[in-house]
Protein backbone atom coordinates (compact mmCIF):
# COMPACT_ATOMS: atom_id res chain seq x y z
CA UNK A 1 0.00 0.00 0.00
CA UNK A 2 1.31 3.47 -0.88
CA UNK A 3 2.03 6.10 1.78
CA UNK A 4 -1.03 8.02 0.62
CA UNK A 5 -3.17 4.89 0.83
CA UNK A 6 -1.93 4.20 4.36
CA UNK A 7 -2.68 7.78 5.43
CA UNK A 8 -6.16 7.49 3.97
CA UNK A 9 -6.78 4.19 5.72
CA UNK A 10 -5.61 5.56 9.09
CA UNK A 11 -7.68 8.73 8.66
CA UNK A 12 -10.84 6.79 7.81
CA UNK A 13 -10.35 4.43 10.74
CA UNK A 14 -9.86 7.28 13.23
CA UNK A 15 -12.82 9.16 11.75
CA UNK A 16 -15.00 6.06 11.89
CA UNK A 17 -14.30 5.56 15.59
CA UNK A 18 -14.96 9.20 16.51
CA UNK A 19 -18.17 9.33 14.49
CA UNK A 20 -19.30 5.95 15.82
CA UNK A 21 -18.73 7.03 19.42
CA UNK A 22 -20.43 10.38 18.85
CA UNK A 23 -23.55 8.93 17.29
CA UNK A 24 -23.91 5.96 19.64
CA UNK A 25 -23.44 8.06 22.79
CA UNK A 26 -25.91 10.94 22.99
CA UNK A 27 -23.90 12.42 25.86
CA UNK A 28 -21.12 13.11 23.37
CA UNK A 29 -23.26 14.59 20.61
CA UNK A 30 -25.87 16.52 22.58
CA UNK A 31 -23.65 19.36 23.83
CA UNK A 32 -22.45 20.13 20.31
CA UNK A 33 -26.09 20.29 19.14
CA UNK A 34 -27.63 22.04 22.13
CA UNK A 35 -24.96 24.71 22.43
CA UNK A 36 -25.57 26.31 18.99
CA UNK A 37 -29.31 25.71 19.22
CA UNK A 38 -29.41 27.60 22.49
CA UNK A 39 -27.44 30.48 20.96
CA UNK A 40 -29.70 30.50 17.92
CA UNK A 41 -32.93 30.53 19.88
CA UNK A 42 -31.69 33.01 22.47
CA UNK A 43 -30.15 35.50 20.05
CA UNK A 44 -32.60 35.21 17.17
CA UNK A 45 -35.54 35.41 19.57
CA UNK A 46 -34.32 37.74 22.29
CA UNK A 47 -32.55 40.22 20.06
CA UNK A 48 -34.95 40.24 17.10
CA UNK A 49 -35.72 43.89 17.79
CA UNK A 50 -32.24 44.72 16.49
CA UNK A 51 -33.56 44.42 12.95
CA UNK A 52 -35.61 47.57 13.57
CA UNK A 53 -32.46 49.62 14.17
CA UNK A 54 -32.10 52.37 11.53
CA UNK A 55 -28.84 51.09 10.05
CA UNK A 56 -29.64 47.39 10.17
CA UNK A 57 -29.65 46.63 6.46
CA UNK A 58 -29.62 42.82 6.29
CA UNK A 59 -32.44 41.97 3.96
CA UNK A 60 -33.20 38.39 5.07
CA UNK A 61 -34.11 39.37 8.64
CA UNK A 62 -32.54 38.88 12.05
CA UNK A 63 -33.18 35.13 12.33
CA UNK A 64 -31.19 34.54 9.13
CA UNK A 65 -28.57 37.03 10.35
CA UNK A 66 -28.09 34.93 13.49
CA UNK A 67 -28.32 31.63 11.60
CA UNK A 68 -25.16 32.52 9.69
CA UNK A 69 -23.34 33.25 12.96
CA UNK A 70 -24.57 30.04 14.57
CA UNK A 71 -23.33 28.04 11.56
CA UNK A 72 -19.82 29.43 11.95
CA UNK A 73 -19.94 29.15 15.72
CA UNK A 74 -21.19 25.53 15.66
CA UNK A 75 -18.51 24.57 13.16
CA UNK A 76 -15.76 26.22 15.21
CA UNK A 77 -16.86 24.76 18.52
CA UNK A 78 -17.36 21.34 16.92
CA UNK A 79 -13.65 21.48 16.15
CA UNK A 80 -12.89 22.48 19.73
CA UNK A 81 -15.00 19.60 21.08
CA UNK A 82 -13.00 17.27 18.85
CA UNK A 83 -9.89 18.68 20.52
CA UNK A 84 -11.38 17.70 23.88
CA UNK A 85 -11.80 14.14 22.56
CA UNK A 86 -8.19 14.05 21.37
CA UNK A 87 -6.99 15.23 24.79
CA UNK A 88 -9.12 12.53 26.44
CA UNK A 89 -7.60 9.88 24.18
CA UNK A 90 -4.13 10.94 25.29
CA UNK A 91 -5.04 11.28 28.94
CA UNK A 92 -6.67 7.85 29.14
CA UNK A 93 -4.09 6.06 27.01
CA UNK A 94 -6.09 5.18 23.91
CA UNK A 95 -3.97 7.48 21.77
CA UNK A 96 -1.11 5.03 22.30
CA UNK A 97 -3.00 2.46 20.25
CA UNK A 98 -3.37 4.97 17.45
CA UNK A 99 0.28 6.01 17.66
CA UNK A 100 1.46 2.39 17.64
CA UNK A 101 -0.85 1.02 14.99
CA UNK A 102 -0.80 3.85 12.50
CA UNK A 103 2.19 3.63 10.19
CA UNK A 104 1.51 7.20 9.10
CA UNK A 105 0.56 9.27 12.13
CA UNK A 106 -0.45 12.31 10.10
CA UNK A 107 -3.54 10.30 9.21
CA UNK A 108 -4.62 10.43 12.86
CA UNK A 109 -5.05 14.22 12.71
CA UNK A 110 -6.82 14.02 9.36
CA UNK A 111 -9.16 11.39 10.82
CA UNK A 112 -10.11 13.59 13.74
CA UNK A 113 -10.65 16.47 11.30
CA UNK A 114 -12.97 14.38 9.12
CA UNK A 115 -15.00 13.34 12.16
CA UNK A 116 -15.35 16.98 13.25
CA UNK A 117 -16.61 17.88 9.79
CA UNK A 118 -19.15 15.05 9.72
CA UNK A 119 -20.43 16.11 13.12
CA UNK A 120 -20.59 19.72 11.92
CA UNK A 121 -22.76 18.67 8.97
CA UNK A 122 -25.16 16.96 11.39
CA UNK A 123 -25.30 19.92 13.77
CA UNK A 124 -25.75 22.42 10.94
CA UNK A 125 -28.59 20.28 9.60
CA UNK A 126 -30.34 20.39 12.97
CA UNK A 127 -29.84 24.16 13.30
CA UNK A 128 -31.04 24.68 9.71
CA UNK A 129 -34.22 22.73 10.41
CA UNK A 130 -34.75 24.67 13.64
CA UNK A 131 -34.32 27.90 11.69
CA UNK A 132 -36.85 26.86 9.06
CA UNK A 133 -39.33 25.97 11.79
CA UNK A 134 -38.73 29.40 13.33
CA UNK A 135 -39.56 31.05 10.00
CA UNK A 136 -36.02 31.82 8.86
CA UNK A 137 -35.76 33.32 5.37
CA UNK A 138 -33.22 31.87 2.97
CA UNK A 139 -32.72 34.15 -0.01
CA UNK A 140 -29.58 32.42 -1.24
CA UNK A 141 -29.59 29.77 -3.94
CA UNK A 142 -28.68 26.13 -3.41
CA UNK A 143 -25.20 27.08 -4.64
CA UNK A 144 -25.00 29.79 -1.96
CA UNK A 145 -26.05 27.32 0.71
CA UNK A 146 -23.45 24.84 -0.54
CA UNK A 147 -20.85 27.61 -0.30
CA UNK A 148 -22.02 28.34 3.26
CA UNK A 149 -21.56 24.67 4.11
CA UNK A 150 -18.06 24.63 2.61
CA UNK A 151 -17.20 27.76 4.60
CA UNK A 152 -18.46 26.17 7.83
CA UNK A 153 -16.54 22.96 7.16
CA UNK A 154 -13.35 24.91 6.54
CA UNK A 155 -13.84 26.74 9.84
CA UNK A 156 -14.43 23.38 11.51
CA UNK A 157 -11.20 22.01 10.02
CA UNK A 158 -9.15 25.01 11.17
CA UNK A 159 -10.62 24.84 14.69
CA UNK A 160 -9.93 21.10 14.85
CA UNK A 161 -6.31 21.56 13.79
CA UNK A 162 -5.87 24.35 16.33
CA UNK A 163 -7.37 22.26 19.13
CA UNK A 164 -5.46 19.14 18.07
CA UNK A 165 -2.22 21.11 18.36
CA UNK A 166 -3.07 22.07 21.94
CA UNK A 167 -4.41 18.63 22.87
CA UNK A 168 -1.33 16.83 21.58
CA UNK A 169 1.05 19.22 23.28
CA UNK A 170 -0.62 19.11 26.70
CA UNK A 171 -2.22 15.62 26.47
CA UNK A 172 -4.71 16.31 29.25
CA UNK A 173 -8.35 17.29 29.33
CA UNK A 174 -7.36 20.22 31.49
CA UNK A 175 -6.20 21.78 28.22
CA UNK A 176 -9.87 22.43 27.34
CA UNK A 177 -9.91 26.16 28.20
CA UNK A 178 -6.71 26.71 26.21
CA UNK A 179 -8.46 25.31 23.14
CA UNK A 180 -11.77 27.04 23.74
CA UNK A 181 -10.88 30.55 24.85
CA UNK A 182 -9.02 31.81 21.76
CA UNK A 183 -11.84 30.54 19.51
CA UNK A 184 -14.42 32.12 21.77
CA UNK A 185 -12.60 35.46 21.81
CA UNK A 186 -12.04 35.44 18.05
CA UNK A 187 -15.73 34.75 17.39
CA UNK A 188 -17.12 37.23 19.87
CA UNK A 189 -14.83 40.05 18.79
CA UNK A 190 -16.62 39.92 15.45
CA UNK A 191 -20.01 41.48 14.59
CA UNK A 192 -22.08 38.74 16.21
CA UNK A 193 -25.27 40.58 17.15
CA UNK A 194 -25.31 43.49 14.73
CA UNK A 195 -23.61 44.32 11.43
CA UNK A 196 -20.09 45.77 11.60
CA UNK A 197 -21.32 49.30 10.88
CA UNK A 198 -23.36 49.21 14.10
CA UNK A 199 -20.49 48.00 16.28
CA UNK A 200 -18.84 50.87 18.14
CA UNK A 201 -15.63 51.65 20.04
CA UNK A 202 -12.58 49.42 20.30
CA UNK A 203 -14.58 46.33 19.44
CA UNK A 204 -15.25 47.87 16.03
CA UNK A 205 -11.54 48.49 15.53
CA UNK A 206 -10.68 44.91 16.46
CA UNK A 207 -13.57 43.47 14.46
CA UNK A 208 -12.41 45.24 11.30
CA UNK A 209 -9.22 43.18 11.29
CA UNK A 210 -10.64 40.01 12.78
CA UNK A 211 -10.80 37.22 10.17
CA UNK A 212 -13.97 35.95 11.87
CA UNK A 213 -15.67 39.16 10.68
CA UNK A 214 -14.96 38.16 7.09
CA UNK A 215 -16.29 34.66 7.76
CA UNK A 216 -19.50 36.01 9.30
CA UNK A 217 -20.09 38.53 6.54
CA UNK A 218 -19.42 35.91 3.86
CA UNK A 219 -21.80 33.48 5.60
CA UNK A 220 -24.51 36.14 5.86
CA UNK A 221 -23.95 37.01 2.22
CA UNK A 222 -24.55 33.38 1.21
CA UNK A 223 -27.76 33.22 3.28
CA UNK A 224 -29.11 36.43 1.78
CA UNK A 225 -28.05 35.49 -1.76
CA UNK A 226 -25.64 38.42 -1.96
CA UNK A 227 -22.18 36.85 -1.58
CA UNK A 228 -19.69 39.28 -0.08
CA UNK A 229 -16.06 39.19 1.04
CA UNK A 230 -15.67 35.71 -0.50
CA UNK A 231 -12.14 36.39 -1.75
CA UNK A 232 -10.75 37.69 1.54
CA UNK A 233 -12.52 34.88 3.38
CA UNK A 234 -10.90 32.28 1.14
CA UNK A 235 -7.45 33.85 1.60
CA UNK A 236 -7.87 34.01 5.38
CA UNK A 237 -9.06 30.40 5.51
CA UNK A 238 -6.20 29.09 3.40
CA UNK A 239 -3.67 30.99 5.54
CA UNK A 240 -5.28 29.91 8.81
CA UNK A 241 -5.56 26.32 7.61
CA UNK A 242 -1.87 26.26 6.70
CA UNK A 243 -0.84 27.74 10.05
CA UNK A 244 -3.17 25.46 12.01
CA UNK A 245 -1.92 22.41 10.08
CA UNK A 246 1.67 23.31 11.00
CA UNK A 247 0.56 23.85 14.59
CA UNK A 248 -1.15 20.46 14.69
CA UNK A 249 1.87 18.78 13.09
CA UNK A 250 4.04 20.33 15.80
CA UNK A 251 1.63 18.98 18.41
CA UNK A 252 1.94 15.51 16.93
CA UNK A 253 5.74 15.77 17.06
CA UNK A 254 5.50 16.87 20.69
CA UNK A 255 3.33 13.84 21.49
CA UNK A 256 5.80 11.59 19.65
CA UNK A 257 8.67 12.98 21.72
CA UNK A 258 6.78 12.46 24.96
CA UNK A 259 5.80 8.87 24.16
CA UNK B 1 15.42 -13.12 6.61
CA UNK B 2 17.07 -12.61 10.01
CA UNK B 3 17.13 -8.87 9.49
CA UNK B 4 13.48 -8.83 8.41
CA UNK B 5 12.41 -10.46 11.64
CA UNK B 6 15.20 -9.48 13.98
CA UNK B 7 16.03 -6.74 16.46
CA UNK B 8 19.44 -5.13 16.73
CA UNK B 9 20.21 -2.58 19.44
CA UNK B 10 23.52 -0.81 19.90
CA UNK B 11 24.36 1.60 22.71
CA UNK B 12 20.74 2.58 23.23
CA UNK B 13 20.17 5.40 25.71
CA UNK B 14 16.90 7.02 26.72
CA UNK B 15 17.17 9.91 29.07
CA UNK B 16 14.21 11.75 30.56
CA UNK B 17 13.97 15.30 31.81
CA UNK B 18 16.03 15.79 34.92
CA UNK B 19 18.77 13.55 33.58
CA UNK B 20 17.12 10.27 34.59
CA UNK B 21 18.57 7.54 32.35
CA UNK B 22 15.89 4.88 32.15
CA UNK B 23 17.91 3.01 29.52
CA UNK B 24 21.65 3.46 29.81
CA UNK B 25 23.55 2.16 26.82
CA UNK B 26 22.14 -1.29 26.15
CA UNK B 27 23.19 -3.64 23.36
CA UNK B 28 21.14 -6.62 22.34
CA UNK B 29 20.32 -8.73 19.33
CA UNK B 30 17.24 -10.86 18.86
CA UNK B 31 17.25 -13.44 16.08
CA UNK B 32 14.36 -14.29 13.78
CA UNK B 33 11.76 -16.56 15.34
CA UNK B 34 13.31 -16.26 18.76
CA UNK B 35 11.42 -15.57 21.99
CA UNK B 36 13.56 -13.10 23.87
CA UNK B 37 12.71 -12.60 27.50
CA UNK B 38 13.61 -9.19 28.91
CA UNK B 39 13.65 -9.68 32.63
CA UNK B 40 14.01 -7.13 35.37
CA UNK B 41 12.31 -5.53 38.34
CA UNK B 42 9.91 -2.60 38.10
CA UNK B 43 11.72 0.55 37.02
CA UNK B 44 14.64 -1.35 35.51
CA UNK B 45 14.07 0.12 32.04
CA UNK B 46 12.13 -2.72 30.37
CA UNK B 47 9.08 -0.72 29.33
CA UNK B 48 11.15 2.26 28.21
CA UNK B 49 13.21 -0.06 26.00
CA UNK B 50 10.01 -1.45 24.48
CA UNK B 51 8.67 2.06 23.88
CA UNK B 52 11.83 3.00 22.03
CA UNK B 53 11.86 -0.20 19.97
CA UNK B 54 8.19 0.23 19.06
CA UNK B 55 8.70 3.91 18.07
CA UNK B 56 6.58 5.29 20.91
CA UNK B 57 9.64 7.12 22.24
CA UNK B 58 12.68 8.32 20.30
CA UNK B 59 16.06 7.20 21.60
CA UNK B 60 18.29 9.85 23.15
CA UNK B 61 21.39 8.27 21.63
CA UNK B 62 22.33 4.91 20.18
CA UNK B 63 20.86 2.94 17.34
CA UNK B 64 18.14 0.34 17.11
CA UNK B 65 16.80 -1.50 14.11
CA UNK B 66 13.62 -3.52 14.20
CA UNK B 67 12.72 -5.74 11.24
CA UNK B 68 15.67 -4.13 9.47
CA UNK B 69 14.37 -0.57 9.91
CA UNK B 70 15.86 2.19 12.03
CA UNK B 71 13.41 3.07 14.82
CA UNK B 72 14.44 6.73 14.79
CA UNK B 73 14.30 7.29 11.03
CA UNK B 74 11.91 4.69 9.63
CA UNK B 75 9.17 4.66 12.23
CA UNK B 76 6.33 4.03 9.77
CA UNK B 77 8.04 0.91 8.38
CA UNK B 78 8.82 -0.36 11.87
CA UNK B 79 5.19 0.07 12.94
CA UNK B 80 3.96 -1.77 9.86
CA UNK B 81 6.17 -4.74 10.73
CA UNK B 82 5.45 -5.08 14.45
CA UNK B 83 2.59 -5.92 16.75
CA UNK B 84 2.54 -4.48 20.25
CA UNK B 85 0.66 -5.35 23.42
CA UNK B 86 1.72 -2.96 26.14
CA UNK B 87 1.46 -3.36 29.88
CA UNK B 88 -1.54 -1.01 30.08
CA UNK B 89 -4.07 -2.21 27.54
CA UNK B 90 -5.30 0.66 25.39
CA UNK B 91 -8.91 -0.14 24.64
CA UNK B 92 -11.89 2.10 24.00
CA UNK B 93 -14.56 1.11 26.54
CA UNK B 94 -17.28 2.16 24.12
CA UNK B 95 -16.20 -0.17 21.33
CA UNK B 96 -16.96 -3.89 21.20
CA UNK B 97 -14.33 -6.53 20.54
CA UNK B 98 -15.35 -6.73 16.87
CA UNK B 99 -15.30 -2.96 16.54
CA UNK B 100 -11.79 -2.83 17.98
CA UNK B 101 -10.77 -5.34 15.31
CA UNK B 102 -12.37 -3.21 12.63
CA UNK B 103 -10.60 -0.08 13.89
CA UNK B 104 -7.24 -1.83 14.15
CA UNK B 105 -7.66 -3.26 10.65
CA UNK B 106 -8.24 0.22 9.30
CA UNK B 107 -5.25 1.65 11.15
CA UNK B 108 -3.07 -1.12 9.77
CA UNK B 109 -4.41 -0.72 6.25
CA UNK B 110 -5.77 -4.27 6.01
CA UNK B 111 -8.12 -4.64 3.02
CA UNK B 112 -11.74 -4.26 4.09
CA UNK B 113 -12.74 -7.74 2.90
CA UNK B 114 -9.99 -9.36 4.93
CA UNK B 115 -10.59 -7.37 8.13
CA UNK B 116 -13.76 -9.12 9.22
CA UNK B 117 -12.53 -12.62 8.45
CA UNK B 118 -9.18 -12.13 10.14
CA UNK B 119 -10.79 -10.36 13.10
CA UNK B 120 -13.27 -13.19 13.66
CA UNK B 121 -10.48 -15.74 13.35
CA UNK B 122 -8.35 -14.03 15.99
CA UNK B 123 -11.23 -13.44 18.38
CA UNK B 124 -11.96 -17.15 18.09
CA UNK B 125 -8.32 -18.02 18.72
CA UNK B 126 -8.13 -15.96 21.92
CA UNK B 127 -11.49 -17.27 23.10
CA UNK B 128 -13.48 -14.06 22.73
CA UNK B 129 -15.95 -15.06 20.03
CA UNK B 130 -18.85 -15.11 22.46
CA UNK B 131 -17.92 -11.66 23.78
CA UNK B 132 -17.17 -10.15 20.38
CA UNK B 133 -20.26 -7.96 20.42
CA UNK B 134 -19.87 -6.80 24.00
CA UNK B 135 -18.33 -3.44 24.82
CA UNK B 136 -14.77 -3.60 26.15
CA UNK B 137 -15.94 -1.86 29.33
CA UNK B 138 -17.67 -5.11 30.30
CA UNK B 139 -14.54 -7.27 29.81
CA UNK B 140 -12.53 -8.72 32.67
CA UNK B 141 -8.81 -7.96 32.95
CA UNK B 142 -7.92 -11.26 31.30
CA UNK B 143 -10.35 -10.67 28.42
CA UNK B 144 -8.88 -7.21 27.83
CA UNK B 145 -5.39 -8.71 27.66
CA UNK B 146 -6.53 -11.34 25.19
CA UNK B 147 -8.26 -8.74 23.03
CA UNK B 148 -5.12 -6.63 23.14
CA UNK B 149 -3.07 -9.61 21.98
CA UNK B 150 -5.54 -10.35 19.17
CA UNK B 151 -5.33 -6.72 18.04
CA UNK B 152 -1.54 -6.89 18.04
CA UNK B 153 -1.69 -9.94 15.76
CA UNK B 154 -4.28 -8.67 13.29
CA UNK B 155 -1.85 -7.64 10.55
CA UNK B 156 0.35 -10.73 10.97
CA UNK B 157 3.35 -8.87 12.40
CA UNK B 158 6.84 -10.26 11.88
CA UNK B 159 7.86 -9.17 15.37
CA UNK B 160 5.65 -9.12 18.43
CA UNK B 161 6.38 -6.97 21.48
CA UNK B 162 4.68 -8.04 24.68
CA UNK B 163 5.24 -5.78 27.67
CA UNK B 164 4.48 -7.70 30.85
CA UNK B 165 1.56 -9.45 29.16
CA UNK B 166 0.54 -11.61 32.09
CA UNK B 167 0.73 -9.11 34.93
CA UNK B 168 -2.49 -9.38 36.89
CA UNK B 169 -3.75 -12.45 35.05
CA UNK B 170 -5.04 -15.57 36.74
CA UNK B 171 -3.11 -18.80 36.28
CA UNK B 172 -5.44 -20.14 33.59
CA UNK B 173 -5.25 -16.98 31.47
CA UNK B 174 -1.50 -16.82 31.94
CA UNK B 175 -1.02 -20.38 30.77
CA UNK B 176 -3.27 -19.82 27.75
CA UNK B 177 -1.28 -16.74 26.78
CA UNK B 178 2.02 -18.59 27.16
CA UNK B 179 0.74 -21.34 24.89
CA UNK B 180 -0.34 -18.85 22.26
CA UNK B 181 2.98 -17.00 22.35
CA UNK B 182 4.91 -20.24 22.04
CA UNK B 183 2.70 -21.32 19.15
CA UNK B 184 3.25 -18.03 17.32
CA UNK B 185 7.01 -18.43 17.47
CA UNK B 186 6.93 -22.13 16.67
CA UNK B 187 4.35 -22.26 13.89
CA UNK B 188 4.41 -18.77 12.39
CA UNK B 189 8.05 -17.88 12.94
CA UNK B 190 7.10 -14.69 14.77
CA UNK B 191 9.92 -13.11 16.73
CA UNK B 192 8.75 -12.28 20.24
CA UNK B 193 10.25 -9.65 22.52
CA UNK B 194 8.73 -10.28 25.91
CA UNK B 195 9.30 -8.20 28.99
CA UNK B 196 8.46 -9.70 32.31
CA UNK B 197 9.22 -9.52 35.99
CA UNK B 198 8.16 -13.13 36.45
CA UNK B 199 11.09 -15.52 36.56
CA UNK B 200 8.92 -18.46 35.66
CA UNK B 201 7.57 -16.73 32.58
CA UNK B 202 11.04 -16.02 31.22
CA UNK B 203 12.16 -19.51 32.12
CA UNK B 204 9.22 -21.27 30.46
CA UNK B 205 8.87 -19.14 27.35
CA UNK B 206 12.14 -17.55 26.38
CA UNK B 207 14.84 -19.05 24.19
CA UNK B 208 17.16 -16.39 25.49
CA UNK B 209 16.92 -13.97 28.38
CA UNK B 210 18.36 -10.53 28.91
CA UNK B 211 18.39 -9.31 32.49
CA UNK B 212 18.16 -5.55 32.88
CA UNK B 213 18.75 -3.61 36.06
CA UNK B 214 18.93 0.16 36.46
CA UNK B 215 18.98 0.68 32.71
CA UNK B 216 21.79 -1.69 31.83
CA UNK B 217 21.84 -5.32 30.79
CA UNK B 218 23.61 -7.29 33.49
CA UNK B 219 23.34 -10.76 31.97
CA UNK B 220 22.23 -12.34 28.71
CA UNK B 221 21.98 -15.90 27.40
CA UNK B 222 19.76 -18.95 27.42
CA UNK B 223 18.10 -19.53 30.79
CA UNK B 224 20.09 -22.75 31.23
CA UNK B 225 23.40 -21.10 30.37
CA UNK B 226 22.75 -18.16 32.65
CA UNK B 227 21.91 -20.43 35.52
CA UNK B 228 24.92 -22.62 34.82
CA UNK B 229 27.14 -19.54 34.87
CA UNK B 230 26.29 -18.54 38.37
CA UNK B 231 25.03 -21.54 40.26
CA UNK B 232 24.99 -25.32 40.29
CA UNK B 233 22.10 -27.60 41.14
CA UNK B 234 21.53 -28.58 44.73
CA UNK B 235 20.47 -31.98 45.90
CA UNK B 236 18.40 -32.13 49.06
CA UNK B 237 17.33 -35.23 50.91
CA UNK B 238 15.40 -36.22 54.01
CA UNK B 239 16.59 -39.46 55.65
CA UNK B 240 13.87 -41.84 56.76
CA UNK B 241 15.55 -42.07 60.13
CA UNK B 242 16.62 -38.77 61.65
CA UNK B 243 19.62 -40.52 63.22
CA UNK B 244 21.06 -41.20 59.77
CA UNK B 245 21.75 -37.55 59.02
CA UNK B 246 25.44 -37.86 59.75
CA UNK B 247 25.78 -40.93 57.53
CA UNK B 248 23.83 -39.21 54.76
CA UNK B 249 26.06 -36.14 55.01
CA UNK B 250 29.16 -38.28 54.80
CA UNK B 251 27.79 -40.11 51.74
CA UNK B 252 27.05 -36.81 50.00
CA UNK B 253 30.31 -35.06 50.96
CA UNK B 254 32.29 -36.23 47.87
CA UNK B 255 29.71 -34.69 45.54
CA UNK B 256 29.91 -31.09 46.66
CA UNK B 257 29.70 -28.47 49.34
CA UNK B 258 27.06 -28.67 52.07
CA UNK B 259 24.65 -25.77 51.99
CA UNK B 260 21.70 -24.64 54.08
CA UNK B 261 18.68 -26.83 53.28
CA UNK B 262 15.36 -25.29 52.22
CA UNK B 263 13.41 -27.42 54.71
CA UNK B 264 14.25 -28.26 58.27
CA UNK B 265 15.50 -31.79 58.93
CA UNK B 266 16.98 -32.26 55.50
CA UNK B 267 20.51 -32.23 54.13
CA UNK B 268 21.52 -30.18 51.12
CA UNK B 269 24.64 -30.28 48.98
CA UNK B 270 25.51 -28.00 46.03
CA UNK B 271 26.82 -30.38 43.41
CA UNK B 272 30.30 -29.79 42.03
CA UNK B 273 29.25 -31.05 38.63
CA UNK B 274 25.77 -31.10 37.21
CA UNK B 275 22.58 -33.05 37.67
CA UNK B 276 24.17 -36.07 35.98
CA UNK B 277 25.71 -36.93 39.37
CA UNK B 278 22.30 -37.92 40.68
CA UNK B 279 22.65 -41.64 39.86
CA UNK B 280 26.02 -41.77 41.65
CA UNK B 281 24.46 -40.06 44.68
CA UNK B 282 21.70 -42.64 44.88
CA UNK B 283 24.28 -45.42 44.65
CA UNK B 284 26.42 -43.80 47.39
CA UNK B 285 23.44 -43.51 49.70
CA UNK B 286 22.56 -47.14 49.05
CA UNK B 287 26.10 -48.24 49.84
CA UNK B 288 25.99 -46.22 53.07
CA UNK B 289 22.68 -47.94 53.96
CA UNK B 290 20.86 -44.63 54.28
CA UNK B 291 17.13 -44.98 53.73
CA UNK B 292 15.76 -41.90 52.05
CA UNK B 293 12.24 -40.58 52.56
CA UNK B 294 12.55 -37.78 50.04
CA UNK B 295 15.20 -36.69 47.56
CA UNK B 296 14.97 -33.61 45.38
CA UNK B 297 17.16 -31.89 42.84
CA UNK B 298 16.87 -28.09 42.83
CA UNK B 299 18.00 -26.35 39.66
CA UNK B 300 19.25 -22.80 40.12
CA UNK B 301 16.69 -20.12 39.24
CA UNK B 302 16.98 -16.89 37.30
CA UNK B 303 16.63 -15.15 40.63
CA UNK B 304 19.95 -16.76 41.58
CA UNK B 305 21.37 -15.26 38.38
CA UNK B 306 19.96 -11.83 39.22
CA UNK B 307 21.32 -12.12 42.75
CA UNK B 308 24.76 -13.05 41.50
CA UNK B 309 24.89 -10.22 38.98
CA UNK B 310 23.39 -7.42 41.04
CA UNK B 311 23.80 -8.49 44.64
CA UNK B 312 20.03 -8.25 45.15
CA UNK B 313 17.16 -10.62 44.62
CA UNK B 314 14.72 -9.79 41.87
CA UNK B 315 11.85 -9.55 44.32
CA UNK B 316 13.74 -7.18 46.60
CA UNK B 317 14.84 -5.04 43.67
CA UNK B 318 11.24 -4.71 42.52
CA UNK B 319 10.27 -3.25 45.86
CA UNK B 320 13.07 -0.69 46.00
CA UNK B 321 13.00 0.42 42.37
CA UNK B 322 11.44 3.80 41.53
CA UNK B 323 8.72 3.90 38.85
CA UNK B 324 9.84 4.65 35.32
CA UNK B 325 9.41 8.39 34.64
CA UNK B 326 7.20 8.01 31.59
CA UNK B 327 5.04 5.42 33.26
CA UNK B 328 4.13 7.66 36.15
CA UNK B 329 1.53 9.64 34.27
CA UNK B 330 0.19 6.79 32.20
CA UNK B 331 -3.16 5.31 32.95
CA UNK B 332 -5.12 2.73 31.08
CA UNK B 333 -8.41 3.68 29.57
CA UNK B 334 -10.12 0.40 29.86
Amino acid sequence: MSALGRTRSVALAVAWRSIHNAFTNPAFLLPSVLFPLFFFIAFAGGLSGVQNAPDFDYKSGYTSFQFAFVCIQAAAFGGVFTGFAIAADFEFGFARRLMLAAPNRGGIIIGYMISAMVRAIFVLGVVFLAGLVAGMRIDGSLGDLAALLVLALCVSAVATLWSAGIAMRLRTMQAGPAMQMPVFILLFLAPVYVPLNLVAGWVHDVARFNPATAFLEAARGFVSGEPTKVGITAICLVAMFALAALWARGGLRSAEQAG
Amino acid sequence: MTEERGIDVQGLVREFKGGVRAVDGIDLRVAAGEIYGFLGPNGAGKSTTVKVLTTLLPPTTGRATVAGYDVAKQGAKVRAAIGVALQDVALDPMLTGSEHMRLQGGLQGIPRAERGRRGDELLERVGLSDAADRKASTYSGGMKRRLDLALALLHKPRILFLDEPTTGLDVQSRTALWEEVARLAREEGTTVFLTTQYLEEADVLANRVGIIDRGTIVAEGTPAALKAQVAKPTVELVPRDGGECAAASAALAPFGEAVAPRTAGSIAVRLDSGADQLADIVRALDQANVAVMNLALHEPTLDDVFLAKTGRSLEGAAQEAPPEPAAERERALA
